[in-house]
C-alpha cells in the first residue's frame, strides 16, 4: 500500500471509529497478515483495547481473520475496503433515487452497521421511518421488508457468509475460529419471516393494502434529513446554513432526549429470532456496476443526444443478468430485442433505432459495437475500451486544466499518434518549437507523458537512437489515482485543522441553539429569544458563515474527487484482469 | 582536470581520454545530463559559460578517437536546443511546498444531487460518533471537574458482537484465582471492580488500625503478591503483564515469619545519639 493511501486510510478509521481503532487498522494495512499477540506486542495498547478494535473491524468487513497451521489465527486488513467509507454518501443517495426513502434507510443503517440480520433492519428501519411521521401514523414492517426483498432480488444487498455447521459432532476441541461459507445460490436468498410489529397489530391483508394507499398519497412523509434539506431550499436562508441550523437543533433535541426514548427500544421480545445467524451487508460491487452504467449513459448523452443515451441505457439494463460485471464486453443483443425493450414512453420506429445503433457503432469512441448481422443486427457494449475511454478522458481534463489547453493540444497529439518525434510534435500541433519543447518537459517531468527509447545500433549510441514520446495510459492513470488520494488526504486535513480552529466558536453557537429550542420548547417572548440569539456577535456570526462556506466546500470537492478515484480505479482493474 | 583548466585559459581545447564517457551511456533528463557529462561543475560554472558553448569544447575535445576536432558525438537538435542559446538554470532543490498555478481550478458541481450527499456526508459524520463502534480514547483525569461535563455525555449503546462468527480468542476472559479457564463472556467485570474496590476500603481500614505510615506499602506488597499468583495460575503462555486491570484482589497473605506491620528503614540508626552528646561513644 502506498504511503498517500495509508494515510487516507488513517484519516477515515480516525472519523468513524476512534483513535484506538485507527491504530490497530493503520498498523494491519502496514504490515499485512498477523496473529494479536504481535499487534499487541507491536502497537503498545491492551490486550483488551485490541480485541475491541478488531471486534468492530471485522464487524464493518474491514479485517478478515484465518486459521493458519497450528491453531493461530492471523488478521489481515483490506485497504481497498476503508477506501470505500469515502462513498458511503453516494451509496445511500443511489439508493434513495432507486427505491425512495426506505431503501436509503436500509441502506444507510447496512453500511453504518456493517452486517445486520434481515429482523433488526427492517425494525429498525421502520422504527427510523414512524419518527419522522405524523402523529398516530406508523411505519408498516411489511412495507419495509417489500423494499429489502427488492434489493435482494437486484443484488444491491447480500448475505454474509454463514457460519459453517459441523454436521459430525466434534470429539475434540471447537477449532480456533469459525469457518465461513458461502453458497453461490444462498447469497441473495431471503429468509421467510413474519414480522410481528408489536405496535400495529396487522389484521388483515384490507389494512394493509389501506395504509399502503394511504402512504401513497398524504405528501411530505419524508425522514428528518430530507425534510430539512427540502425546507432549506427556502430562497433567501441560503440552502446550506439553513440545512445546518435546522440539523443541529433537531440534533441536538435527539441528543436531549435519549433516555425518554430508551426505555420503548429496550422492549424486545425475547423469543427466539427465526433468521438468527444470517447476516446481511451491503453489495458494494452491484453499486459500482450501476455508477459505471450510469458514467457511460451519460457520456454518451453529452456525445451526442438524449435518444442514444435511453438506447444504451436500455442495453445496459437488458445485459445486467446476462453479463457478469467484470467482463470487457457485454453479450450480444440482437436490434429486435433492443426495439422491443425500449422504455414504454419512447416511440421511435424500427428504422430510427437502427440508424441511431449504426451511429453508434461507427462512433470512434467504440462504446457499442456490432458483432453480427443476425436479428437485424447484433450489438454490443464495449465495457472496457469505454471505461478506457472515460479514463483517458479525465487524464485529458487533467492536463487542460493544470497546463493550459496547448498542452492538452499537445497530450491529445501524443495519444492519437501513439508516439511522436520532437519535431514531428511541433509540426503536428503547429506550436512554435521552443513552447512545444517547454510544455513537453513539464508534462514529462509530471510523468503524464514517457518517453520511448528506440535504438539503432546495439550501443544505444545517444546520438543514433529515437526518442519517441508516448503516452502510456495505464501508468499515467495510477499515477493520477495516487495524486488523488493524496489530494483527498489534504482536503480533511485542511477541514479538520479549520474545525479545530473554530472549536470554541462552534461549541457557543451550538449551545446557544439549544438554549433558544428549549426555550421555544417551553414557550417563550420573541424578545427574550432576541435577547438569547444576541449571545452570539455579529462578527462571530460572520466568522461562523465562512467557517461554514468553507467546510462545505471541502466536503463537496471529497465528493467530487471520490468520482474520479471511482472512474481511475474501475478502468485499472478491468485492465489488470484482461492481462 | 587538466583539459578543463586549460579550457579556461585559453579557448582552443586539447585532450580526448576523459570524454570517452560522452559515447557511450543513456540519455538523461536534462539536468541529470549536464551533470554527468560534466564532471566538475565548479568550472563550468567558475568559467561562466553557459552549456552549449562548453559543449561545442567538450565536442571539440572529443572528435575522432583523440583528433581534436569539433564535431559533436550526438545530435544537439534531439534534446531540443540550438547552439548559442541560453538554457535555464539548474535547479537545486526539491520543487516548492505550494507552487503557483497559473490556471486555477474549475468550480465545483452543483445540483440537487450533490447538495443531498453534502448533507449526508456531514450527517453520517456526527452519526458516527455516537455509535457503540466509535471507541473513545480514555481522557486523562483532569485536574477540576468540570460541572458541564456531568451534562454532555452522549449516551451510546452497547454492542455485543456475535460471538459464533469470531474467533475465539476474541473473547474477553474471565480471570479466577489459580487459573481456571473460563470462557464465559465477562458480564460480571464491573462487578468485580467493585468488590476490589470494596475490599480495597477494608483492607485500608484494617490496616489503619495498626499503624499510619504503612499502610501503602502494605497494600503494594498485597497486590503484588495477588498479582504474582495470578499469574502462576493462570495457563496462557503469553503475557498478562498486559491485563492489570482485570486482577483480582485476593487476600492472600504471604506465608513467612515476618510481622507485615514491622517496618524499619534504618533511619532510627544512630540518630538517637545525637542527643545525649554526655555519653561516650566507641
Amino acid at each position: 500500500m502506498t504511503q498517500a493511501e495509508i494515510k487516507l486510510c488513517s484519516l477515515l478509521l480516525q472519523e468513524h471509529f476512534g483513535e484506538i481503532v485507527e491504530k490497530i487498522g493503520v498498523h494491519l494495512i502496514r504490515t499485512g497478515s498477523q496473529p494479536i499477540r504481535v499487534i499487541v506486542h507491536d502497537t503498545r495498547t491492551s490486550l483488551d483495547q485490541v480485541k475491541k478494535a478488531l471486534c468492530v473491524l471485522i464487524q464493518h468487513n474491514l479485517v478478515i481473520y484465518q486459521v493458519h497451521r497450528r491453531g493461530m489465527v492471523e488478521y489481515e486488513a483490506q485497504c481497498s475496503r476503508v477506501l470505500r467509507m469515502l462513498r458511503y454518501p453516494r451509496y445511500i443517495y443511489t439508493a434513495k433515487t432507486l427505491y425512495n426513502d426506505t431503501g436509503e434507510l436500509i441502506v444507510e443503517e447496512l453500511l453504518l452497521n456493517g452486517k445486520m440480520t434481515m429482523s433488526a433492519l427492517v425494525k429498525k428501519v421502520a422504527d427510523r421511518l414512524t419518527e419522522t411521521m405524523e402523529d398516530g401514523k406508523t411505519m408498516d414492517y411489511a412495507e419495509v421488508s417489500c423494499t429489502f426483498v427488492r434489493l435482494a432480488d437486484t443484488h444491491f444487498v447480500q448475505r454474509c457468509p454463514l457460519v459453517h455447521a459441523t454436521e459430525n459432532s466434534d470429539p475434540g476441541p471447537p477449532p480456533p475460529a469459525p469457518t465461513l461459507v458461502i453458497n453461490e445460490k444462498d447469497m441473495f436468498l431471503v429468509p421467510k419471516l413474519s414480522l410481528i410489529d408489536d405496535t400495529l397489530a396487522l389484521a388483515g391483508i384490507a389494512q394493509w393494502i389501506e395504509l399502503w394507499l394511504q402512504m401513497k398519497v398524504l405528501p411530505v412523509q419524508t425522514p428528518v434529513r430530507a425534510h430539512a434539506w427540502v425546507a432549506g431550499q427556502v430562497p433567501g436562508t441560503g440552502h446550506a446554513r439553513g440545512k445546518g441550523k435546522r440539523r443541529r437543533s433537531s440534533e441536538d433535541d435527539a441528543t436531549g432526549e435519549p433516555k425518554a426514548k430508551r426505555p420503548k427500544h429496550t422492549t424486545d421480545n425475547k423469543e427466539p429470532i427465526p433468521d438468527d445467524g444470517i447476516y446481511w451487508q451491503a453489495n458494494l460491487d452491484r453499486f459500482h456496476q450501476h455508477f459505471r452504467d450510469q458514467a457511460i449513459v451519460s457520456a454518451v448523452a453529452n456525445r451526442m443526444d438524449q435518444t442514444s443515451s435511453e438506447i444504451v441505457r436500455t442495453m445496459l439494463r437488458m445485459s445486467e443478468v446476462t453479463t457478469p460485471s467484470s467482463a470487457p464486453f457485454t453479450q450480444p443483443l440482437s436490434s429486435n430485442e433492443i426495439f422491443r425493450s425500449l422504455p414504454v414512453g419512447y416511440n421511435i420506429s424500427k428504422q430510427v433505432l437502427d440508424q441511431y445503433l449504426t451511429l453508434l457503432a461507427d462512433d470512434p469512441l467504440e462504446f457499442v459495437g456490432k458483432s453480427g448481422d443476425s436479428g437485424g443486427g447484433m450489438y454490443i457494449i464495449n465495457l472496457h475500451k469505454a471505461l478506457g475511454s472515460l479514463a483517458t478522458a479525465s487524464l485529458e481534463s487533467v492536463v487542460q486544466e493544470r497546463f493550459g489547453s496547448r498542452c492538452a493540444r499537445i497530450f491529445r497529439l501524443v495519444l492519437q499518434k501513439k508516439h511522436l518525434e520532437q519535431k514531428q510534435v511541433e509540426d503536428f500541433a503547429m506550436i512554435p518549437a521552443k513552447e512545444a519543447k517547454d510544455m513537453l518537459y513539464k508534462m514529462l517531468s509530471e510523468n503524464f507523458i514517457s518517453l520511448q527509447e528506440i535504438p539503432k545500433t546495439p550501443d544505444h549510441a545517444p546520438s543514433r537512437t529515437f526518442y519517441l514520446y508516448t503516452v502510456n495510459i495505464l501508468s499515467a492513470a495510477r499515477m493520477l489515482l495516487h495524486r488523488c488520494y493524496k489530494s483527498i488526504a489534504n482536503l480533511i486535513e485542511r477541514r479538520q485543522f479549520e474545525t479545530k480552529e473554530n472549536k470554541r466558536l462552534l461549541e457557543k453557537s451550538q449551545r446557544v441553539e439549544a438554549i433558544i429550542a428549549s426555550m421555544q420548547a417551553t414557550g417563550a417572548e420573541a424578545a427574550q429569544l432576541q435577547e438569547i440569539e444576541e449571545m452570539i456577535t455579529a462578527p462571530e456570526r460572520q466568522q461562523l458563515e465562512t467557517l461554514k462556506h468553507n467546510v462545505n466546500k471541502l466536503d463537496a470537492s471529497e465528493i467530487q474527487v471520490d468520482e474520479t478515484i471511482f472512474l481511475l480505479e474501475s478502468y485499472i482493474e478491468s485492465t489488470m484482469k484482461r492481462q | 582536470m587538466a583539459a578543463l583548466r586549460a579550457e579556461r585559459a585559453s579557448p582552443a581545447v586539447e585532450s580526448v581520454r576523459d570524454c570517452r564517457s560522452l559515447e557511450s551511456g543513456s540519455f538523461l533528463s536534462l539536468p541529470t545530463f549536464r551533470l554527468l557529462f560534466c564532471p566538475s561543475l565548479e568550472a563550468l560554472v567558475l568559467s561562466e559559460q553557459n552549456l552549449p558553448t562548453f559543449l561545442v569544447q567538450l565536442v571539440a575535445m572529443a572528435g575522432n578517437k583523440g583528433r581534436g576536432r569539433a564535431a559533436y558525438t550526438f545530435n544537439i537538435e534531439a534534446v531540443g536546443f540550438n547552439r548559442g542559446e541560453k538554457l535555464p538554470d539548474v535547479v537545486l532543490k526539491p520543487p516548492p511546498l505550494f507552487p503557483d498555478t497559473d490556471y486555477k481550478p474549475v468550480p465545483l458541481k452543483t445540483g440537487e444531487g450533490e447538495d443531498y450527499m453534502l448533507a449526508l456526508k456531514q450527517e453520517l459524520r456526527e452519526t458516527v460518533k455516537r455509535m457503540p463502534y466509535f471507541i473513545e480514547t480514555p481522557e486523562e483525569k483532569e485536574d477540576i471537574e468540570r460541572y458541564s461535563k456531568r451534562y454532555m455525555k452522549v449516551y451510546k449503546e452497547e454492542w455485543i458482537p456475535d460471538w459464533r462468527r469470531l474467533p475465539r480468542e476474541m473473547m474477553p476472559k474471565k480471570k479466577y484465582k489459580k487459573g481456571s479457564k473460563s470462557k464465559k463472556v465477562d458480564n460480571t467485570s464491573k462487578d468485580t471492580s467493585l468488590t476490589n474496590t470494596a475490599d480495597v476500603l477494608k483492607k485500608i481500614e484494617e490496616l489503619e488500625k495498626r499503624g499510619d505510615g504503612e499502610k501503602s506499602d502494605e497494600e503494594n506488597e498485597e497486590k503484588e503478591g495477588s498479582k504474582e499468583k495470578n499469574k502462576e495460575g493462570d495457563e496462557d503462555e503469553e503475557d498478562d503483564a498486559v491485563e492489570q486491570e482485570e486482577y483480582d484482589e485476593e487476600e492472600h497473605e504471604e506465608e513467612n515469619d515476618y510481622i507485615n506491620s514491622y517496618f524499619d528503614n534504618g533511619e532510627d540508626f544512630g540518630a538517637d545519639s545525637d542527643d545525649n552528646m554526655d555519653e561516650a561513644t566507641y
